[in-house]
């Protein structure tokens, strides 16, 4: 893997100029440049108490878990400087957004990486509005501390112009798996394990409860950003009607007892708070809860032991939240992709392929600027992949063969030994990366890249 | 996961009665010739069984060639009912109790022409190993069996031993060492003390469903007293592995003894079930629901 060369504050203050005077506009952006940043985050190590005595060693965005919550303006631009203070290069992906390849933050892409004491200052205009969340896109390998295996996520929402906000009280939470090893999978190779997993930066039951009132109408904005594991979430006692998915509304609101969040996936909640007591807010999987994965929802009043009630066994399906017709538009081009592992030992990480082929070595597909593409993926191994398109947004069109419409992610699960097909318009020039968001899969072999002729 | 039958013989030949009551006065004047271990035959992982699972396994040895009976006699030459041509059924029941412990149970049996079909004894075994948050570069377990053997097969019928396992996976290649000690607490080998009784495994991955390689399992003697080559028991298993499905383990192996006091070709085979009681949603990138 190669770095691109990353420049310091200075570099990009002379560069920006002479960019900006060289295209005979814009002093606008010189003076962009010149400004300080809306947004300054520092990457550094951070030694995270998640309960007492229970420190984790890790990587964080401005000394906080998550890092600091952006929230922006839809339309408006942004800018973010970000000091690597760490002694590896770095780089800041802004998951869910249209924005050019060189400020997406993958490398993949051509975003350049911020060497060890470097700075980059990161422009660009958020859209489309709606929860986005912005982390590291760096190799981890067989370091299970680096990448999103660390600390380095947070989350960015970005205001639509016209937003309802039928909500008494708004609550972003972060779900996050610490202290990763290598262990034996049941599919027989190894996967990523964990010591302990959180909501924010505590496990459950030490950190600050979630405080509501009876009669509330509370929005929660769930954030996956663990690096390889799927959570399962209730709010023990509440039902849960899903309003977003990915930041996007679902053309059909539906109430849920629990909810599936795979790495990368976002979720927005609404719950009525009826039912006035103490409870848990957590995995539905009690020795994950067990771990830390879990936050305590109060009553004001209310006071004891926070009750846990199991949910019913369900399965979950992205269906109830779409339309049941197909999709309108018919795609101008089909591209069928093939997900495959391919064993290296029982002791040994997988290697991904698409179409036969890992990363670098997979197909650069050619994408023409206005056309609508259809992604046809065959996944023929036994895991669930959570794919992610960066820089676009996409239409579930097909879920293991029944048709669907209407529900824009960027992020879908392609369950194991199924088929799936997502639609796009091919609406944002540039290098455009398209992986699966584990990062023992994306690490090995499962990305691909488009590139707009 | 081995156990230890003290099942001491030497090896039966075609001779006359009176070479026999002098064959069978030698045996009871010299140490135990040989012990050997062909109930169950495996070399332990240092993976337990996880909560709320438990592990069926059926362990099938058939003796080629083994210990044969005395002209006359329904015995060996070590008193104990012959090996030769002798098949073995092994039900292994290993209940799952934290993520770091486990609990088996052994029920043995002895199929064979002349004797039919008989239990042979039970044992318990009890093991722990270090959790997967200690993080250590290699698996660790330590296993302790106790159980009793009738007479009839074995020179000791109250045995114990304690199995400390080292294991690693590097890639496609895998290594095992299980250094046991025994201890008989009834029977001809009281008085000797601990004895040490290694087996070791490597194997490697072929593909995802079939690993092949070589078992090893020795008997020392006791360690105040190592027996000489001769008289130690030295076998090889080339063994294979078949990893279908994460319910299932299937091994299988021919094992050839290489001195006299080890039985001289052993088939055994392994099938194993696994049965998970939980009805969790599976975390990781396995497929979730």
């Amino acid at each position: 893997m190669s770095f691109g060369k990353s420049i310091n504050r200075r570099e990009f203050l002379a560069q920006a100029g002479v960019a900006a005077l060289g295209a005979g506009a814009s002093l606008q952006a010189l003076a962009q440049a010149q400004a300080a940043a809306d947004f300054r985050l520092e990457i550094a190590p951070l030694k995270l108490e998640i309960a007492p005595g229970k420190v984790i060693h890790t990587v964080a965005y401005s000394g906080q878990v998550p890092g600091p919550l952006i929230r922006w303006p839809e339309g408006k631009a942004i800018t973010i400087d970000v000091v690597n203070r760490t002694d590896i290069p770095e780089i800041v992906h802004w998951h869910g957004l249209w924005i050019p390849s060189d400020q997406d933050g993958a490398m993949e892409e051509g975003s350049p990486m911020i060497a060890p004491g470097g700075e980059r200052r990161y422009c660009f205009t958020p859209r489309p509005s709606g929860f986005r969340w912005y982390h590291t896109h760096i190799y981890a390998g067989h370091d299970l501390k680096r990448g999103l295996y660390s600390a380095q996520f947070g989350c960015f929402y970005i205001d639509p112009k016209n937003a309802p906000g039928a909500y008494d009280q708004e609550i972003f939470l972060s779900l996050h798996d610490w202290n990763a090893y290598m262990g034996g999978s049941a599919d027989a190779s190894m996967d990523a394990f964990y010591d302990y997993s959180t909501i924010g930066d505590r496990m459950l039951g030490h950190g600050e409860p979630i405080r509501v009132r009876a009669g509330q109408r509370v929005l929660f904005r769930l954030l996956n950003s663990s690096a390889t594991m799927t959570h399962w979430l209730a709010l023990a006692g509440h039902d849960m009607t899903v309003v977003a998915m990915d930041g996007n509304p679902v053309p059909v609101q539906a109430r849920v007892k629990a909810v599936r969040l795979a790495p990368a996936e976002r979720i927005d909640l609404l719950v009525e708070m009826n039912q006035p007591g103490v409870w848990m807010l957590g995995e539905t999987r009690a020795e994950v809860r067990k771990a830390g994965m879990g936050v305590i929802v109060e009553y004001a009043g209310r006071q004891g032991e926070a009750k846990w009630i199991d949910p019913p066994e369900m399965i979950w399906e992205y269906r109830p939240f779409a339309r049941q017709d197909p999709a309108t538009s018919e795609p101008d081009v089909r591209i069928p992709l093939i997900f495959i592992s391919k064993f290296r030992g029982h002791g040994e990480f997988d290697y991904w392929m698409i179409n036969g082929k890992s990363y670098p070595k997979t197909d650069t597909i050619r994408l023409d600027e206005g056309r609508r593409y259809r992604l046809v993926m065959h996944n023929k191994s036994t895991d669930d992949h959570p794919i992610h398109l960066h820089r676009h947004t996409f239409e579930v069109t097909s879920l293991e063969g029944k048709s669907m419409s209407g529900l824009r992610k960027d992020v879908v699960v392609v369950r194991g030994n199924t088929t799936a097909e997502i639609d796009f318009l091919a609406s944002n020039p540039g290098l455009t990366l398209f992986h699966c968001h584990q990062q023992s899969h994306m690490d090995f072999g499962f990305m691909m890249l488009f590139r707009y002729r | 996961m081995g156990v230890y039958l003290v099942l001491r013989r030497i090896r039966g030949r075609k001779i006359g009665l009176l070479w026999t009551v002098v064959l069978l006065l030698f045996v009871s004047a010299v140490k135990p010739a040989a012990a050997q271990d062909n109930y169950e035959i495996q070399v332990y992982g240092s993976d337990t069984v996880a909560p709320r699972t438990t592990m069926l396994e059926l362990h099938s040895n058939f003796t080629v060639d083994g210990s044969k009976p005395l002209p006359g006699s329904v015995y060996a030459a070590d008193q104990l009912y012959p090996t030769n041509h002798a098949e073995h059924e092994t039900v292994e029941i290993t209940q799952g109790i934290t993520s770091w412990s486990e609990v088996g149970f052994y029920i043995f049996t002895s199929a064979r022409s002349g004797q039919g079909w008989q239990w042979v004894g039970d044992h318990i075994r009890p093991r722990v190993r270090a959790p997967d948050s200690w993080h250590w570069p290699v698996g660790v377990s330590l296993s302790t069996e106790i159980g009793y053997q009738r007479r009839d097969f074995s020179t000791d019928t109250w045995t114990w031993e304690i199995r400390p396992i080292v294991d690693k996976q590097i890639g496609r290649w895998y290594f095992a060492v299980n250094p046991a000690f025994e201890r008989s607490f009834h029977g001809q080998s009281v008085s000797q003390g601990v004895g040490f009784a290694p087996n070791a495994k490597f194997s490697y991955d072929f593909n995802k469903y079939i690993s092949g390689g070589l078992e090893y399992y020795a008997d020392y003697g006791s360690l105040r007293d190592i027996y000489t080559f001769h008289n130690q028991q030295q076998q090889f298993f080339p063994a294979i592995d078949l990893n279908v499905s994460p319910n299932w383990e299937i091994n299988f192996g021919v094992g050839v003894g290489v001195t006299a006091g080890t039985d001289h070709l052993i088939v055994k085979a392994i099938l194993g079930r696994r049965f998970d009681w939980t009805h969790h949603r599976a975390g990781g990138s396995e497929s979730t629901q």
